[in-house]
């Protein structure tokens, strides 16, 4: 099933260094106007332990309609950087949630200095 | 394996809910707590599905016009916190629902404060690990079928050995789940 709700970068591209700027558009499909659409650049970890969650930036769309477009444009942060081992993984993502409900479309980057996920196992 | 493709990290353990089981419906959990007047607790020891059940009847209580107000205790929170105690009970009402995981943390002196504030209240429905500090809603069991059920969907496939895990964590499917995330870090999965 298509989401209501998509988050694209330019060329699809998933891979980011620190400085990098993030540029896409989101789209939406919805049975009607949304109050807000906001797009939030977070990271987030997984693993064996609690989950951390930072929301390092948020681009509110405003008067969004019910189907509609926006384009957007980010900086992504010095850090952290995208890594994983056995015990944790950091995922970068950009999310895009609508209000009031429950919506929301996610695309999932990388960040660091070679654009790659570094790998603490090797 | 990376992290994140772990069948058993907690945030997937997360996801799985809890499953009313031995002939327990959500309508008999609700029509219980109704009985005992919204004021009642969770009891059982670590790993039983105690905060994943309040959790999940915080919806259902909302869906009854109560407004679910929560905090969730460690160990060693002997007393609420000034921001526990005005999310808690400042202002309440009868619409108020009390919900305090882990209640059993506090002292004799803060379960007695909240329960005197709590009276403002609609309900107070705590988790315990003991019995007795209020009438008790579900004593939380756990069973190897339910483990072994709970291990096939995180893991896409039968995985043996679950009777010996259950055992060897007498019961506490929580703990029997990161030996589960242990196992296949180490790629023994």
């Amino acid at each position: 099933m298509e989401e209501l709700i998509q988050v694209e970068t330019v060329d699809g591209r998933t891979a980011f260094r620190p400085g990098d700027w993030i540029e896409g558009t989101v789209r939406w499909q919805l049975p009607k106007p949304p109050k807000t659409i906001e797009l939030r650049l977070f990271w987030s970890t997984e693993g064996r332990g609690d989950q951390d969650l930072t929301v390092v930036e948020t681009v509110p769309f405003e008067s969004p309609d019910a189907q509609d477009q926006r384009a957007f444009r980010i900086r992504t942060p010095e850090g952290p950087y995208s890594f994983s081992g056995r015990l944790i993984t950091l995922n970068w993502a950009l999310e895009a949630v609508a209000e009031p409900g429950d919506e929301a479309g996610s695309f999932f980057i990388t960040v660091s200095p070679t654009g790659e996920e570094i790998q603490l196992n090797r | 394996m990376r992290a994140a493709d772990n069948p058993f990290t907690v945030q997937k353990v997360r996801r799985i809910r809890y499953r009313p089981a031995g002939g327990v419906t959500w309508e008999a959990l609700l029509a219980r707590l109704e009985s005992l007047g919204y004021r009642a607790a969770i009891v059982g020891p670590h790993g039983r599905g105690k905060t994943t059940l309040l959790e999940d009847l915080a919806p259902r209580l909302e869906a009854q016009g109560f407004r679910i107000r929560s905090v969730m205790l460690h160990t060693g929170d002997r007393f609420l916190t000034r921001d526990q105690r005005k999310a808690l009970v400042h202002d309440i009402g009868p619409r108020d629902l009390l919900c305090v995981d882990g209640a059993e943390q506090l002292s004799r002196i803060a379960w007695a404060s909240l329960l005197a504030r709590s009276r403002a209240a609609g309900g107070l429905l705590i988790t315990s690990h003991r019995p007795g500090l209020l009438p008790t809603l579900l004593d939380c069991a756990t069973t190897p079928e339910l483990l072994e059920t709970i291990v096939r969907e995180l893991a896409g496939r039968e995985v043996e050995g679950i009777q010996a895990l259950f055992l060897r964590h007498g019961g506490d499917v929580r703990a029997a789940l990161l030996e589960m995330y242990d196992r296949w870090a180490g790629g023994g999965g």
